[in-house]
């Protein structure tokens, strides 16, 4: 099949200062090829100056997250016939300031994802002097929200974050809820105090549409919800 | 297997914000308004019907203490729900804590004083029937 890829292009370094979009038509697409795969075959073979991230290209590592016909998702994991379309927009992830074409800087994300102590707070020895027990109860309670690669692609899908680039994001309480709801954690309540600010889990509407974006499929408005209650009950069970 | 909860994690509710406070009005004058709003509704439009009201409906329904708190509550929670949601929407364009404090303020001010004049309407209309 044939497919109009169009690519939005930035790039002040080839003297591209202003935005703008480039179109190829590629032919002999496969349905099964992803969006990836096109952009690839356009640098190699058409621009090598087209610029965007990749690393593991499965679907694990998080770095091509671009908002593809409208919708953010990662360009790797992405088929061309998923898309209903022989016409494929790509531009790069919302809410973020572009870098070079479809490069976004991603520090205000990661920035945001620190303030909320994303990694485990225990200092006891555990009762074994070796490992800290859980139930499989305990761990299923923060199982879904442990499948998070940090791609952005909820952050920066989200209209709230859109309109305020200081709110969190759900990327950042979906890491907060990992470790709230962690039986071995000691301390939830710090994150729930850092949530419970102006810029936290308030800011959220309630939109749905980190969810839709998720390529884990996490279940982000849910565990958002989970968040704020949580704040309002002081419950982390 | 040992799964003990530690007490680090017993008691962590935060001290509520100002926008804890909000969040929790926008649900429970959400649920309060279900009732209000879907009484007001069947009332007015399906039991007596929109052309059968009149002045002298209006004047007999506000001569009733019971009617007379129930309107001033739709209206102040109704009006209050609604200004909360936009001052959530105008966050987005109100960035500063200085603005976003000012904003807020106006935002109260208004409802106080449009439930205010609701609520003297009410019961004014109430007193002259008396009278």
């Amino acid at each position: 099949m044939d497919v109009t890829l169009r690519v939005f292009r930035y790039n002040t370094e080839a003297g591209r200062t202003k935005p703008s979009f480039d179109s190829w038509t590629l032919t002999d697409v496969d349905p099964t090829d992803r969006v990836l795969d096109l952009l690839e075959f356009v640098k190699g073979y058409h621009d090598g100056t087209l610029s965007f991230r990749r690393s593991c290209a499965h679907g694990v590592c998080g770095s091509d997250a671009m908002r593809i016909n409208g919708r953010n998702y990662l360009a790797c994991k992405v088929l061309v016939r998923d898309l209903n379309s022989t016409t494929i927009t790509v531009e790069p992830i919302m809410g973020l300031k572009v870098v070079k074409d479809l490069i976004v800087d991603m520090e205000p994300f990661f920035e945001s994802y620190r303030s909320v102590l994303p990694y485990m707070i225990n200092d006891d020895v555990p009762a074994d002097g070796k490992e800290r027990h859980q139930s499989i109860e305990q761990r299923e309670r923060f199982d879904d929200t442990t499948k998070c690669i940090l791609c952005a692609a909820c952050t920066s899908s989200c209209p709230s974050f859109w309109g305020d680039g200081k709110y969190v994001g759900p990327a950042t309480i979906v890491n907060a809820h990992r470790f709230i709801f962690d039986s071995r954690d000691q301390a939830p309540g710090e994150r729930l105090q850092i949530l419970n600010e102006q810029e936290g889990v308030w800011r959220c509407r309630t939109a749905f549409n980190c969810t839709e974006a998720c390529p884990r499929e996490i279940h982000i408005t849910q565990a958002i919800a989970e968040v704020k209650h949580a704040i309002t009950s002081g419950n982390v069970d | 297997m040992t799964t003990a909860t530690t007490s680090a994690r017993a008691n962590v509710k935060p001290t509520p914000t100002y926008e804890t406070i909000a969040w929790k009005w926008m649900r429970y004058s959400g649920v309060l308004l279900i009732p209000l709003v879907w009484i007001h509704v069947l009332i007015q439009d399906v039991l007596v019907g929109v052309h059968a009201i009149d002045l002298n409906y209006v004047v007999e329904r506000w001569a009733n203490i019971g009617w007379q708190i129930y309107d001033i509550l739709l209206l102040a929670f109704t009006f209050a729900h609604g200004m909360n949601g936009l001052r959530q929407v105008a966050f987005d364009f109100f960035q500063t804590d200085k603005a976003r404090r000012n904003l807020s303020w106006i935002l109260f001010i208004g409802w106080l004083v449009i439930s205010f004049i609701g609520a003297a309407a009410i019961l004014g209309a109430a007193a002259k029937h008396l009278a």
